[in-house]
């Protein structure tokens, strides 16, 4: 067994909000070509028929205002172009026109297109190019946060593609209760930042297993006493608010939250990982739970449907959706001391990944789960029998001891 | 590898930011939490009035820890033990009746249960 996988023992997932591949990490081609970003090739119609390239003059905050529409119709616009016909084929070329219908300026719309420079984003990018970066991990609908966040969570939205949902006698089970009830028994915890910025996960977690939770100064003080559970996953702040510590500034990144304080908190997670005794066996992923409406060049995936459908009337396009295609690329990065520094995955990911990898890294099996969680591909491989070199991301025979800290 | 600066934002705080479609939501969600909850864990806030981040923040935190404090409650209520318990010997002597206890599994035909079990009872 590789020694990364041998000492593996627990992971922790960090979701962001909206934001997309290319505005994020789109730069980083320049350092390394490998890293499917912007190039001089790209560009979006505006509505005059303009053509508008990305340039990398986007800002912390004040310039995504309003709030880039990236609900079912508008990501179809996104994706499509406009073009509604059978047979169409995905284009990213209605990005510019998509966020036009919002104030019906020209100028403003361009700035959709507007992508960060390396050094704005001194965490991210410094984690994308000295760990794992994934060139094709997407959001896993075409929509918004809480149905993309779902499918992280149980693997599946349920059918939904909206923001509500509704978990009354759904046959698929959470991670976390999938950890919590198995024999041998694992352990597991979402943290929200605090009680009042809480949970995106109302709706059946925080109602039902609120035990499951923790804030993210318990997170802070898990890592520092050696004590993380098994699987943890990690919610940013949501809101600007008055905290016990004074003002607590939102870190989502969600369009029009400031950019910085979400550079401030990865850095953080990453830090309190890093100085706890359990570096050696932790994995941290760090990845955005779509895309915003910014954006974003790579063509979204077919994938297996899962075995629900939404009607045309949910989708709001006229179009039923079998939950068959992806949703737009996500910047996602994986982090290890037992990963090469430089690392590039070009496999297919989208959050699904998520229950599929916890749930075959610790369980190794669970049934029922979704078509599309079990067709999701794994980021990390099973630490049991034989493991393929070519896919196992902890390849390191020995321990980093390069990696990189940060001034919080 | 060197330590990396980390720039902090300027000037970010803003509670009095018209609420996102996010936070919206999330308000939505708690809200209907919220109608699930006993009575007297809920709020009396209004939450279509709620306008700015900070309203929606201080909404958010009142009904996130109002869940928790009702499932504690909850918890507290299942680990009390049984107040005045019967002592054992009276348990089973009421066990030992055979009669009562089909009167008391049984669904339909009560009265004509119970006139049986009258007699039995006296004796």
């Amino acid at each position: 067994m590789p020694p990364g996988l041998d000492n593996l023992k627990h992971i922790v997932v960090l979701m962001m909000e909206n934001r997309s591949f290319d505005h994020m990490l789109g730069s980083l081609t320049a350092v390394n070509p490998q890293i499917d970003g912007i190039t001089a090739a790209l560009s979006n119609p505006d509505t005059t028929g303009a053509a508008v390239q990305p340039q990398p003059l986007a800002e912390f905050q004040g310039q995504l205002d309003p709030d880039p529409d990236h609900h079912f119709p508008a990501v179809d616009l996104q994706i499509f172009g406009g073009n509604t016909s059978p047979g169409r084929a995905a284009n990213m070329q209605g990005f510019v026109k998509s966020y036009f219908n919002q104030q019906q300026d020209v100028g403003h719309s361009q700035k959709i297109m507007y992508y960060f420079a390396q050094n704005q984003l001194p965490v991210l990018t410094t984690l994308a190019l000295e760990f794992a970066v994934f060139n094709r991990w997407f959001a896993s609908i075409p929509g918004p946060t809480i149905c993309n966040r779902a499918f992280a969570h149980y693997g599946t939205s349920f059918g939904r593609v909206d923001m509500d949902l509704l978990y009354v006698n759904e046959p698929f089970q959470s991670i976390y209760s999938r950890l919590i009830n198995a024999n041998p028994k694992h352990t597991a915890k979402l943290y929200y930042y605090d009680t009042t910025s809480s949970t995106m996960e109302i709706t059946n977690l925080l109602q039902n297993q609120p035990e499951l939770f923790g804030s993210y100064q318990q997170f802070l003080s898990d890592c520092s006493s050696g004590n993380l559970p098994d699987y943890s996953f990690v919610e940013p702040n949501y809101s600007d608010h008055d905290g016990d510590a004074g003002e607590e500034v939102a870190s989502d990144q969600h369009p029009d939250h400031n950019v910085q304080a979400g550079e401030l908190f990865i850095a953080s997670v990453y830090n309190a990982i890093k100085s706890s005794p359990l570096w050696p066996n932790t994995a941290l992923l760090v990845v955005y739970d779509e895309h915003g409406g910014i954006y974003d060049h790579v063509v979204p995936p077919a994938c297996t449907p899962d075995q629900f459908t939404a009607t045309a009337n949910d989708t709001g396009t006229g179009m039923p959706f079998a939950f068959d295609r992806l949703g737009v690329r996500v910047p996602a990065i994986l982090i290890s001391p037992w990963i090469p520094a430089g690392t590039v995955v070009n496999r297919v990911f989208d959050h699904a990944s998520i229950p599929a990898t916890i749930t075959k890294f610790f369980l190794r099996a669970f049934s029922p789960r979704s078509p599309r969680e079990t067709s999701a591909d794994v980021f990390i491989e099973p630490n049991a029998g034989t493991v393929d070199p070519a896919r196992n991301l902890l390849s390191l025979g020995t321990m980093r001891t390069d990696c990189p800290d940060f001034d919080v | 590898m060197a330590l990396i600066h980390v720039p902090r934002p300027k000037n970010a705080m803003d509670p009095d930011r018209p609420v996102n479609a996010l936070l919206k939501t999330q308000m939505l969600h708690l809200h209907d939490a919220e109608s699930k909850l006993p009575i007297g864990h809920r709020t009396d806030v209004y939450i279509n009035a709620i306008k700015t981040e900070g309203e929606a923040a201080n909404y958010i935190r009142q009904v996130t820890e109002a869940i928790h404090a009702a499932h504690a409650a909850a918890a507290k209520k299942r680990a009390r033990p049984a107040a005045k318990r019967k002592p054992v010997i009276e348990i089973a002597a009421v066990a030992d009746d055979g009669p009562v206890r089909k009167r008391t599994s049984a669904g339909a035909n009560k009265t004509k249960k119970r006139a049986k079990t009258k007699p039995d009872r006296k004796s």
